[in-house]
């Protein structure tokens, strides 16, 4: 059963009774107006207040009403939850003003793309305020909590598109916050599923990583966990303790085949020494694939600037043709000279790799005069990020 | 009568018979008639903000994309509207303006049991009135967070937030004051022979409002001090990622706003309990079922604000309890509607601008009441929640229910107090310009929330074009209304015909004494002798 098909039925039900009661209510009201208006009834024919049997009648009528569309409204609220148990998973992820949508093979789109006919169960997670994921068409809503866990589940009928509304108030841009489901045939939907592994993105090192649980310590896009990223990691300058002397030591092939394999040996400056040995663990042939990785993708690939801004939904506010959006457009923009209001009194500013830094950290600092001063801070980029974005305006003709 | 005799003055009553005049006379007044009129004017010029904005934000929805402001503006425009309407209008509304001016009166009293806390609630509404306005126009300016202050967006946002919440919480302090000035005033001050069963239902239904705002207000004081606190002092309450709750923000809110729900309808619906009757001529059907109903949605509807949140992420048994006591409250509801409709049977029943509004009062509370079974079930509710229909359904409870029961309410008493009437003929032509109006405004946006259009939203899909275009042209049409029925009443309260004592037959004490009333209503002390809607010994107007 869709949700859709849970939910109608109890619509019908209640939108049926309410008309029923109310057509009811106001047929009574009109007849008592028109025949016992004082035109024709001068003086009241009755001075009866009240009647027992009556009000036990319109007490108990409307109690058992009720009670029905209560229950039918909560054993079908149930289908809402109760997630089909081959539901492919999804994450959505909502930040003021765009969804994001993580799938579980590491592939992002800006779509939710989903295969006709089988149970989708979206997990929903907010970066920064409340949002809500409402799809109308399968009569589904639910908020987008930052730090709760929620979820929905649909399944998408026919092939075709779908909206996507932001039903719980988030600011400026809350109404321009639309995604569409793109509901497409099973094996076109895995098609385009696997289709970022053939684009370069997946690496064989990198199932490697996943299925040694190494990317649980070690982040891949530059982000801080218990050991190095692994973002820029070939040839990076580095301090590290040998046996408990401080020492530079530049990252290559013999000193990533020793953390490997011996891992307490050089422990990377300010980081613990708790990983654990992979001697043993992996073989030769697997050690050179890893490091291969490192050489070329991981360490040599530069973060693309383009996919960045747009699944950290900058471009939901500024536009790439020029047109004006909440905010100033990146097109050309680099370069320019603007008008900004920086505490409280108007300047200019030239935008520089200095003040675009600035307005991505610190958006509020310097506003650009007659934009609203409503940019969310961005307070989990990576400094290569940050670059990497800059990279990309500035590059923007 | 003819025009020489209306322009005479008529009795000075309590406009002259202290001898002060001016401003003063009025701002420090502690007569209970004198505070309900200022009450009434400032409610009124607070009500005619809150329907300039919100046809603003009609005009805005006219077509898609931007019309007349920007996202920011609009968001802006939105969260005043609400902030305007709810806490400066409708909640002070009917009790503040109507319960002072007519309960002391009704029960047989010469004033309040506290007058200068009387007064001195209307002042804490004026200052909190006053910061509300400040700080639309100071700071980062006007809140854009919606009136309901949802965190963690109300924490984060640039805009003035701080500053008007402080206004809603001086505003709660008059709102619980007057529910204390109430409560004791209907316990201690009724005259002799006015028993518990002789009670009009307009002041049945404050008592039961009055108990409301005395324990609901004091939580939405304390959670808006902690929206400030997250604001300025960074506490955390309500980010996760200190360990505080965005959801738990929700629950002390709605603690209070739903129950808010009945401070403001509760005395609608005694307005309606005390018309229906006088002008059908016929004592109310099931006077006790609806004395009861009152205590009884006061008392359960302080039990259901979890409807509020069912698409939150709260639990499903919290939603499956606040589901089963929500339909509950239903039940004297339509308890209510099913007294009011029995009570025209074979009465004798004269249309005019009291009774229509009345009676469209039931009509539209009905829709209201009606759509609100497709809120409280929890399937339905998951679709609808957050959309235009949820906007539809109470603005047909809040304006089609207390707006129109507040027009009800002036056309009714206000001649009482005021000596003059205005012309029947306009206040019936603007009550049915109100009456199209208000369906075509409201009836649309309901079926667009059915479509699935998310509410505050500043553009939408194209398909969404031709309802929000009809939805705005039905909103011309209930501004007509209004302007005719405020003028028609403005012009007729200062220069109209004038009226005797009772001028619609009504048996309650009010309509016993001079018009308008002396400063302390009755000569000597009155005794009560019959019930409220005992209309034999009525003289006929």
């Amino acid at each position: 059963m869709t949700t859709t098909e849970a939910i109608d039925p109890v619509f019908m039900f209640i939108l049926g009774s309410c008309l029923v009661l109310l057509i009811g209510i106001t047929a009574a009201m009109v007849l008592f107006v028109v025949r016992y208006h004082r035109s024709r009834a001068p003086e009241p024919t009755s001075q009866v207040d009240g009647s027992l049997w009556l009000e036990v009648v319109w007490t108990a009528f409307p109690t058992l009403l009720v009670l029905g569309m209560f229950y039918y409204g909560w054993s079908s609220y149930l289908t809402l939850r109760d997630v089909p148990p081959n539901a492919l998973q999804v994450t959505a992820v909502g930040r003021m003003w765009s969804w994001n949508f993580l799938y579980q093979n590491g592939k992002n789109s800006p779509k939710l793309y989903v295969p006709v006919g089988k149970p989708v169960q979206v997990a929903l997670e907010s970066k920064d305020v409340l949002h809500g994921f409402y799809v109308p068409a399968f009569r589904v809503k639910r908020d987008v909590v930052p730090g709760m866990k929620n979820h929905v589940w649909f399944v998408a009928p026919k092939p075709g598109s779908y909206d996507i509304f932001c039903s719980q108030y988030c600011g400026t841009s809350h109404s321009a916050m639309i995604a569409t489901i793109e509901a497409v045939p099973a094996e076109q939907f895995e098609a385009w599923l696997k289709e970022t592994k053939a684009t370069g993105a997946q690496h064989p090192a990198l199932a490697l990583l996943e299925k040694h649980g190494c990317l649980g310590c070690h982040s891949l896009d530059g982000s801080q966990k218990v050991g190095p990223t692994f973002q820029g990691i070939w040839g990076r300058k580095t301090d590290v303790k040998t046996a408990g002397k401080e020492h530079e030591i530049v990252v290559d092939e013999a000193y990533l085949k020793r953390s490997i394999v011996e891992p307490n040996a050089d422990v990377v400056e300010h980081f613990p020494p708790v990983m654990p040995a992979f001697a043993g663990v992996l073989t030769e042939e697997e050690i050179r694939l890893i490091i291969d990785y490192f050489k070329t993708s991981a360490g040599g690939a530069k973060l693309d600037g383009a996919k960045l801004a747009r699944e950290k939904g900058c471009l939901a506010c500024h536009s790439l043709d020029g047109s004006k959006g909440v905010g100033p457009s990146f097109k050309a923009i680099f370069g320019t000279k603007v008008k900004v209001v920086r505490n409280g009194k108007p300047e200019m500013a030239t935008v520089d790799e200095t003040y675009l830094k600035e307005s991505i950290l610190k958006p509020s600092a310097a506003v650009v005069d007659g934009f609203p001063p409503v940019m969310p801070v961005e307070d989990d980029l990576s400094p290569d990020e940050v670059s990497a974005l800059v990279q990309f305006i500035k590059e923007l003709k | 009568m003819s025009s020489a005799e209306s322009r005479q003055p008529v009795a000075e009553g309590f406009w002259g018979d202290t001898g002060k005049t001016g401003l003063g006379s009025w701002i420090f007044s502690t007569d209970h008639k004198r505070i309900g009129l200022l009450y009434l004017y400032s409610v009124t010029g607070f009500f005619l903000v809150g329907v300039i904005l919100g046809l603003l934000i009609r005009i805005e929805l006219m077509a898609p994309g931007k019309t007349i402001v920007d996202a920011q503006t609009y968001n802006a425009l939105f969260t005043v509207h609400g902030v305007v309407m709810i806490f400066l209008f409708i909640i002070p509304g009917i009790p503040a303006s109507f319960g002072n001016l007519v309960m002391p009166i009704q029960i047989g009293a010469r004033d309040v049991a506290f007058p200068r806390l009387n007064l001195f609630s209307w002042w804490l509404y004026a200052i909190g009135a006053l910061v509300v306005l400040t700080s639309l126009f100071t700071g980062g300016g006007a809140p854009d967070t919606g009136w309901t202050f949802y965190v963690p967006f109300s924490a984060r946002t640039g805009t003035n937030v701080s500053l008007a919440v402080f206004g809603v919480f001086i505003l709660g302090f008059s709102s619980i004051l007057t529910g204390v000035n109430f409560v004791t005033t209907i316990h201690r001050l009724r005259a002799d022979g006015m028993n518990w069963g002789r009670l009009p239902l307009f002041t049945w239904s404050l008592y039961a409002t009055a108990w409301v705002q005395i324990l609901a207000t004091p939580i939405i004081a304390i959670t808006l001090v902690l929206v400030i606190a997250e604001r300025v002092l960074g506490a955390g309450l309500f980010d996760p990622g200190r360990g505080g709750d965005p959801i738990m923000f929700q629950h002390l809110f709605w603690i209070y706003s739903h129950p808010a729900v009945y401070i403001m309808i509760l005395p609608a619906m005694g307005v309606i309990s005390d018309i229906i009757p006088v002008f059908s001529r016929k004592p109310i059907f099931g006077y006790k079922m609806i004395a009861a109903s009152s205590i009884g949605i006061a008392a359960a509807g302080s039990l259901v604000w979890g409807h509020h949140m069912y698409t939150s992420g709260m639990s499903d048994t919290a939603i499956m309890v606040f589901s089963f006591l929500t339909f509950i409250v239903a039940i004297p509801s339509a308890i209510k509607v099913f007294n009011w409709v029995s009570t025209l049977y074979k009465g004798s029943i004269s249309l005019e601008a009291p009774m229509l509004f009345a009676l469209s009062f039931v009509l539209l509370f009905s829709i209201g009441g009606l759509s609100g079974l497709i809120l409280g079930a929890a399937a339905t509710d998951i679709h609808v929640h957050d959309t235009h229909f949820v906007v539809g359904h109470f603005h047909y409870v809040m304006f089609g229910g207390t707006g129109f029961a507040f027009f009800a309410a002036a056309h009714y008493w206000l001649p009482k107090f005021f000596g003059r009437r205005y012309k029947e003929k306009p206040a019936i032509v603007g009550w049915a310009f109100m009456f199209v109006g208000f369906n075509v405004l409201y009836w649309t946006m309901q079926v667009l929330g059915m479509h699935g259009m998310p509410r505050r939203y500043y553009d939408y899909l194209p398909e969404f074009a031709p309802l929000n275009f009809v939805a705005t042209v039905g909103s011309w049409i209930l501004a007509t209304g209004l302007v005719i029925v405020l003028v028609n009443l403005v012009k007729g309260l200062k220069s109209g015909e004038p009226v005797g004592e009772n001028p619609w037959g009504g048996a309650t004490l009010e309509w016993q004494i001079a018009t308008p009333p002396p400063t302390e209503n009755f000569e000597g002390d009155p005794v009560v002798t019959h019930g409220p809607y005992d209309f034999k010994g009525v003289v006929k107007p």
